[in-house]
């Protein structure tokens, strides 16, 4: 007899929950964010915004989606299964150039992260040493940056594509590979090479400083959603000035989202990347407000893309930003 | 009293204790020392024996399954270079492959992207378990390009086969996975060239189970590393495949712990003390670790130091608990010796304190034993018969010395008889008034004064000094006083008296005493003294005006050294009012404790002084002088003086 009326109420509270959910889905505005990559703490805004209600504040409904092996991030923008996905400028600009009509609705980054890194025991001490030998480069692109730096030092290096993992590296397979500061670099040092015996060669001492992370969405969506979007970026960013203030908090949020994505994960390296990330949203000498994109910036990018694809470049600058912060 | 006597005994007992204590304290504490630090190394000894034994015998049951699974795509990388094996036979090929050994979940043959003309750029027939079937597939395809898996890519970059880091198995149970991959090569236009990747997946539930079996102490456990140093098997299983030793180094702050995983990855081997701190465990920890051979893992072993050590902490605690003990014993049977052993001396103090009181025929404490203490006990009894036959004699020879002290308190008495002692001596003579003194440094001295008068109106007077003190002396001046009194009689010149008188005294002196000498005689209608001085200090006159001379020196010898000396006399003369001042040398050399003598000039200023006071007064103030100047100190000679005043 108890049980019944346990199980009664239950499902009565069952009931209403649905319900409100539905109200609330019926009154807010969705929209489906999808970050370029698995969950990990280079999201740790989104993350945030969403997990303190942020995007409820704005009077908007966000959900997060992660792209997969078999579907990347542009994928879901031409599916219609996101309607704004982040992406790497060099990346997005690309794919502009291939024919997506994606606008870049916001910069959060500003900065690369891209280096090459060497064991200091392969006696390679400057980046022109590295001609002729074999470097790992990520297969699944972000490789442009890279190519620019090498090919800005006059000399040829064999390429060897990489899925993700820094094994190949480990093992002594290559010589250098191309790694992210806050990701695959600290993943070496995670696997017990200490960092005064590495050399690196970071993107921005060798003129390829060019800004990463960038909020996009297809242009008719851009005209379409105008006010959601601007309140989507607004709460984003609200989540990353919260995310840089509660470190901890973020790390959390991050490691949790990780877990139920049955990722593997540790809360150093996750530490590690919020920490980097957050240190390439700084301006720095740009001279940058948070969520812009400097027309400097998109021309570098235009030109090491040029450069490395061999095309002319379809559009311009205003073609490709449109910024909705004021 | 008794109390110092208890107090003194009470130090002394807790002198030796102390002592006796500290001494077995530092003894105890050298010998624990080394007992500790020797059983400890033995124990570390043992220890690390037995987990490089454990260790061997751990990774030894790892790698039987793990080298004997080598062997599988070994042997077919072999027979695919030799041409063994046809395109089409590989599925039922991998398939026998499979149900020939249970521990090997999966295989595949993967093959370089186009290798065979027909097949396209994918060609990895892949078998593996399903439950209790046996499924197969073809691999590869746009979103699953094998060629950059590590399983491939790592052995074909490295020309070498290769474990891969541990994974988990999304498809096949969430199963935690190892892959083997193993390169082949064929021989196309008569090169040998690279062509593709043999695998085994081997499930590593059986790891787990190897590895939680290795129970060691209470709470002592094993883990396995990676060869990134990614924790493959812990007790803790939210480290498993999401950490590495190196991100929980950094988390905990241990950089102890990410050199020892540096040297795990690198196949090394070592027992020590861990030099870092654990979240998962804490205290003191121990650790082994050894590489396996084929995977290039990392086995560790972590021996918590409290329960390594137990043994030795309880024996510590039962060892500190004897000594405790036997501290305590030390101590209780130490005081009851040392209170046995000094008891017969509290019996001795007694009994010398019944012996310093008179009582010599006191019991002395029993002693049965041959040793110290019976020879203080003869002491002591040497003691009080010497004391008892000491008393005796001394009662005798103070009997003996009362009896000379009472003769010579007569002898004195007698003495002093002999002077003038009563003053003013002559109330019928009015011309003269006399006042003198003599007081003895002994009970007999030898200086004397004396007066009378001669000749009818004529005041003879003399003062004198005998050589020498005491008895000897006073007999001396006794006969001196005698002879002048008697000499007088017939002869009233001062040279004759003391002339006649020195020849008597010279006669027969065997023993060479002498005496200084002074005599004069007024004469009481005219006022002109006649005096002779032999070798006496010279008197003072005091002149009525006030003035106080010494007379002047006559150098004549003491008497009874010379006979038949001739003496000779001087006058001078007197007038009314004035007063002759004589004394001994006792008043002049006198002496004080800084051995300074009173001196002729101070007895003048005292003199002049008082010119103008009666005799006796003068003769007080000088003796208060003195008294004064001496201080207290012991008086060595006789102090002699006599005032002549003649009258107005």
């Amino acid at each position: 007899m108890k049980n019944c009326i346990h199980d009664f109420s239950k499902t009565v509270l069952l009931i209403v929950f649905l319900l409100s959910a539905n109200i609330i889905q019926a009154q807010l505005p969705k929209i489906v964010f999808a970050p370029q990559w698995l969950p990990q703490a280079q999201f740790a805004g989104y993350y945030v915004a969403q997990e303190k209600g942020f995007y409820k504040d704005a009077g908007i409904e966000v959900e997060i989606v992660h792209p997969s092996a078999n579907e990347q991030a542009t994928s879901m923008l031409v599916s219609g299964k996101a309607d704004v996905i982040s992406l790497f400028l060099i990346t997005a600009l690309a794919a502009k150039n291939q024919g997506l009509d994606v606008v870049n609705i916001g910069q959060i980054s500003q900065h690369s992260a891209i280096m090459f890194v060497a064991k200091k025991s392969s006696g390679i001490a400057t980046l022109s040493q590295l001609n002729g030998k074999k470097v790992g480069i990520w297969k699944s692109g972000f490789d442009e940056i890279s190519k620019a730096m090498i090919a800005g030092q006059n000399i040829k290096v064999e390429w060897i594509p990489i899925l993700s993992t820094v094994n190949l590296f480990m093992m002594d397979g290559i010589d250098a590979m191309a790694v992210m500061k806050y990701n695959e670099y600290d993943q070496i040092i995670n696997s017990g090479l200490n960092e005064d015996e590495l050399t690196t060669f970071p993107a921005a001492s060798y003129g390829c400083d060019v800004p990463e992370d960038g909020i996009y969405c297809l242009k008719s969506t851009y005209e379409n959603k105008k006010p959601e979007l601007e309140k989507f970026l607004q709460a984003t960013l609200k989540g990353w000035e919260f995310a840089a203030n509660n470190r901890e908090y973020a790390i959390d949020v991050v490691l949790k989202r990780m877990k139920i994505a049955h990722q593997p994960t540790n809360r150093v390296h996750q530490q590690w990347m919020l920490d980097n990330v957050l240190d390439l949203m700084k301006p720095g000498n740009k001279g940058v407000s948070a969520g812009e994109l400097k027309k400097g910036d998109f021309m570098k990018a235009s030109e090491i893309l040029g450069e490395s694809e061999n095309i002319q470049q379809k559009y311009v600058f205003t073609d490709f930003y449109k910024p909705l912060l004021k | 009293m008794h109390n110092q006597h208890f107090m003194a005994k009470r130090t002394l007992s807790a002198h030796i204790i102390r002592n006796v204590l500290l001494f077995c304290a530092g003894l105890f504490l050298v010998t624990f020392s080394i007992y500790y630090y020797f059983t400890r190394s033995t124990i570390e000894e043992t220890t690390r024996e037995n987990a490089v034994f454990l260790a061997n015998n751990t990774v030894n049951r790892i790698e039987q399954v793990l080298t004997p699974a080598e062997k599988v795509p070994q042997t077919v990388a072999k027979m695919l270079e030799s041409s063994f094996l046809t395109k089409d036979s590989l599925f039922p090929f991998l398939k026998t492959i499979l149900k020939g050994d249970t521990n090997i979940f999966g295989s595949t043959i993967a093959f370089e992207p186009n290798y065979f003309a027909d097949k396209g750029t994918y060609f990895a027939p892949y078998v593996c378990r399903k439950g209790d079937s046996i499924t197969s597939s073809m691999l590869g395809h746009a979103n699953y390009e094998y060629f950059y898996m590590d399983w491939y890519q790592i052995p074909k970059m490295t020309n070498a086969p290769y474990w891969s880091e541990p994974y988990y198995d999304e498809g096949g149970g969430n199963i935690l996975m190892t892959t083997y991959s193993v390169p082949f090569y064929t021989i196309k236009g008569g090169k040998r060239i690279f062509s593709g990747i043999v695998t085994i997946d081997v499930s590593l539930a059986w790891l787990t189970e190897i590895m939680s079996s290795v129970k060691i102490l209470e709470t002592g456990y094993a883990f396995l590393l990676s060869r990134n140093g990614v924790i493959i098997t812990h007790p803790n299983k939210d480290y498993v495949m999401n950490e590495s030793i190196f991100t929980i180094a950094k988390e905990n702050d241990q950089p102890g712990m990410r050199l020892i995983g540096r040297a795990m990855i690198k196949g090394k081997s070592n027992f020590e003390a861990a030099d870092f701190h654990s979240k998962w465990h804490s205290g003191k920890l121990w650790i082994i670790y050894k590489g396996l051979p084929s995977s290039h893992w990392s086995l560790a072993v972590i021996y918590p130091d409290n329960e390594m050590f137990a043994s030795l902490y309880k024996i510590n605690i039962i060892l500190v608990l004897l000594i405790l003990v036997g501290l305590s014993l030390l101590s209780f049977f130490t005081i009851k010796i040392i209170n046995d052993l000094t008891a017969p001396l509290k019996h001795f103090a007694d009994s010398a304190r019944l012996i310093a009181a008179g009582n010599f025929d006191v019991q002395l404490p029993e002693i049965k034993t041959e040793d110290e203490m019976k020879e203080l006990y003869n002491s002591f009894s040497f003691m009080q018969k010497e004391l008892a036959e000491y008393i005796v004699t001394l009662k005798d020879t103070t009997a003996a010395k009362e009896k000379i002290e009472s003769e010579l308190r007569i002898a004195r008495e007698i003495q002093m008889s002999m002077i003038p002692h009563i003053f003013p001596p002559f109330p019928d003579l009015p011309e003269v008034d006399v006042y003198a003194i003599l007081k003895s440094a002994k009970e007999v001295g030898g200086d004397l004064y004396d007066f009378f008068v001669i000749d009818g109106n004529k005041f003879c007077f003399a003062i004198g000094d005998v050589s020498g003190k005491g008895v000897p002396a006073s007999l001396f001046m006794a006969v001196t006083r005698t002879l002048v009194r008697s000499i007088s009689d017939k002869e009233f010149s001062p040279a004759a008296i003391v002339s006649t008188l020195n020849n008597s005294l010279a006669l027969n002196n065997e023993s060479s005493m002498f005496v200084t000498f002074f005599l004069g005689v007024l004469n009481l209608e005219t006022g002109e003294l006649s005096y002779c001085n032999a070798g006496h200090n010279p008197p003072v006159i005091i002149r009525k005006d006030g003035s106080a001379v010494m007379i002047e020196k006559t150098k004549f010898i003491p008497v009874a050294l010379f006979e038949d000396f001739q003496y000779e006399e001087l006058t001078l003369q007197l007038r009314h009012g004035d007063k002759v001042f004589l004394y001994t040398d006792g008043v002049t050399e006198a002496e004080n404790a800084d051995n300074k003598l009173f001196g002729d000039e101070k007895l003048m200023e005292i003199v002049r002084e008082n010119n103008a006071v009666s005799p006796r007064e003068l003769i007080n103030k000088v003796e208060e002088a003195v008294a004064i100047h001496v201080d207290g100190y012991t008086q060595s000679d006789d102090i002699t003086m006599m005032t002549i005043f003649y009258n107005e």
